[in-house]
């Protein structure tokens, strides 16, 4: 693959052996005090509420191809979910021919694509374990190799036996991969523990992170329209019931269907749950504005106003109209 | 040259798409989006509106030279979210494209086979 220079060719051997044994004691140090290969403790919690064993048989297998476990594992969930599609069809709307390989980006917006929201799970053993506990396969990357020649991984976790501490995972050409929990954590952790499951709209997965609800949401509502989006906000806020922002996406998908009065409540609701959240009180007050409550509109206004943050302007510029 | 010519294609690019955008787009009572409020930009969202085009008319451009079919990039960068395809502009390079196993050097080959035993690594299922 590489070209040697002529300089290293006329290097004596004995230098050039003495440099990689150096290379790999340093490394090998390295590894030894670095503490990546501790093994994962799981919460109390996590042993006490969980089924001990779990595997769902019912995610298909796909192999991959070649370089694809991206559209492979997509293929795997999707099928999951009901959706109809095959790898070959996932191929050319994931893969990357360049890099040899599949983005992180994009295998969320490809689920969107088939009409599921991709949801981020929190990036915790603990957090991976319930999703299998509650019947949903993850789509996990991993590095399987070390950070200095990486070999990024897409898999989908499938179940795991708490006893004997493994995950079991649909991984590359193998359809029933085992391994520890502490080497499965190894490779993870150099990912962040990036791992997502997809949900139908209207279903909102438990566990996941709020801010990572409604960015998912919001994203698959900016492709296929607020009509599409309107229940799975519902079902966020009933998943997530003090969740500011799911409020307020609410009140916008909400006005966007003309259902004025329910976004106001949205609005409303938004405003209790976080007195702070001016961009709330922001809209509550141009709704009212809109409706000629000048009384009403003044008051939320003002509020806005005295939040610091970027929709202040506009607030003290829409309290001038008034 | 080629980056003049990147350049002008992503100004093109970006020019079409705003045409084509709906006039009507605006909302009268002109409530703030919830797209908006969570990128929690002070930009106008015109401004915004503008980045965001030009974002993905990059990323276009950048997934065109890396072998994506034309016919699909369309639909590909349609389908990411504001946020996404600005990460993906800013650092399409410098993501990790999950692959699975490919072939290492020798020299790798021997220090990974040692990783594995260890159980740091996950290369050489074999190995157990």
């Amino acid at each position: 693959m590489f070209t040697r220079l002529p300089a290293k060719q006329m290097r004596p051997t004995r230098l050039k052996n003495a440099r990689s044994a150096g290379v790999l004691l340093c490394f090998i140090v390295s590894i030894l005090l670095s503490g990546c290969a501790s093994r994962p403790t799981l919460l109390e919690s996590t042993y006490q509420t969980l089924p001990s064993h779990v595997e769902l048989n019912d995610v298909p297998f796909h192999p991959q191809v070649e370089y694809q476990c991206g559209p492979a594992a997509l293929a795997m969930v999707l099928n999951h979910q009901e959706v109809d599609t095959k790898v070959e069809d996932l191929i050319p709307q994931v893969f990357i021919p360049e890099r040899s390989g599949s983005v992180q980006p994009e295998m969320l917006a490809t689920a969107r694509r088939y009409e599921r929201i991709a949801f981020p799970i929190r990036g915790t053993l603990d957090s991976l374990l319930t999703h299998l506990a509650n019947g949903t396969p993850v789509v996990v990357m991993q590095n399987l190799s070390l950070p200095a020649w990486p070999m990024w991984h897409y898999a989908v976790a499938i179940g795991y036996d708490l006893p004997k501490e493994t995950l079991i995972l649909r991984s590359g050409e193998i359809e029933r991969h085992t391994l520890s929990f502490r080497r499965f954590d190894a490779t993870w952790a150099r990912t962040e523990r990036w791992g997502f499951v997809i949900a139908s709209p209207g279903e909102v997965p438990v566990g996941i992170a709020p801010e990572q609800a409604v960015n998912a949401i919001s994203a698959y509502e900016a492709l296929h329209g607020s009509d599409a989006a309107l229940p799975s906000w519902k079902a966020l806020v009933q998943r997530q019931p003090d969740n500011a922002m799911g409020f307020f996406a609410l009140s916008n998908a909400y006005y966007e269907q003309n259902q004025t009065d329910n976004a106001q409540e949205a609005l409303i609701q938004a405003t209790h749950i976080d007195p702070e959240l001016g961009v709330a009180w922001l809209n509550l007050g141009l709704l009212y504005l809109a409706q000629g409550q000048t009384a009403k509109a003044q008051q939320a206004l003002n509020k806005a106003a005295q939040l610091p943050g970027p929709w202040q302007d506009r607030a003290v510029l829409a309290l001038k109209t008034l | 040259m080629a980056t003049l010519r990147r350049y002008i294609s992503v100004l093109l690019i970006a020019l079409l798409a705003l045409g084509s955008f709906p006039v009507a787009a605006a909302q009268t009572t002109g409530l703030v989006s919830t797209q908006a409020a969570l990128e929690a930009d002070n930009a106008s969202e015109e401004r915004e509106r503008i980045h965001d085009i030009l974002a993905r008319a990059d990323v276009q451009e950048q997934l065109l030279a890396q072998g994506v079919s034309p016919d699909e990039v369309k639909a590909r960068v349609a389908a990411l979210s504001d946020s996404e395809a600005k990460q993906m502009a800013e650092q399409l390079e410098a993501m990790p494209a999950g692959a699975g196993v490919i072939g290492a050097l020798f020299a790798v080959f021997v220090i990974l086979l040692v990783t594995d035993i260890l159980g740091l690594t996950d290369v050489y299922p074999f190995t157990r």
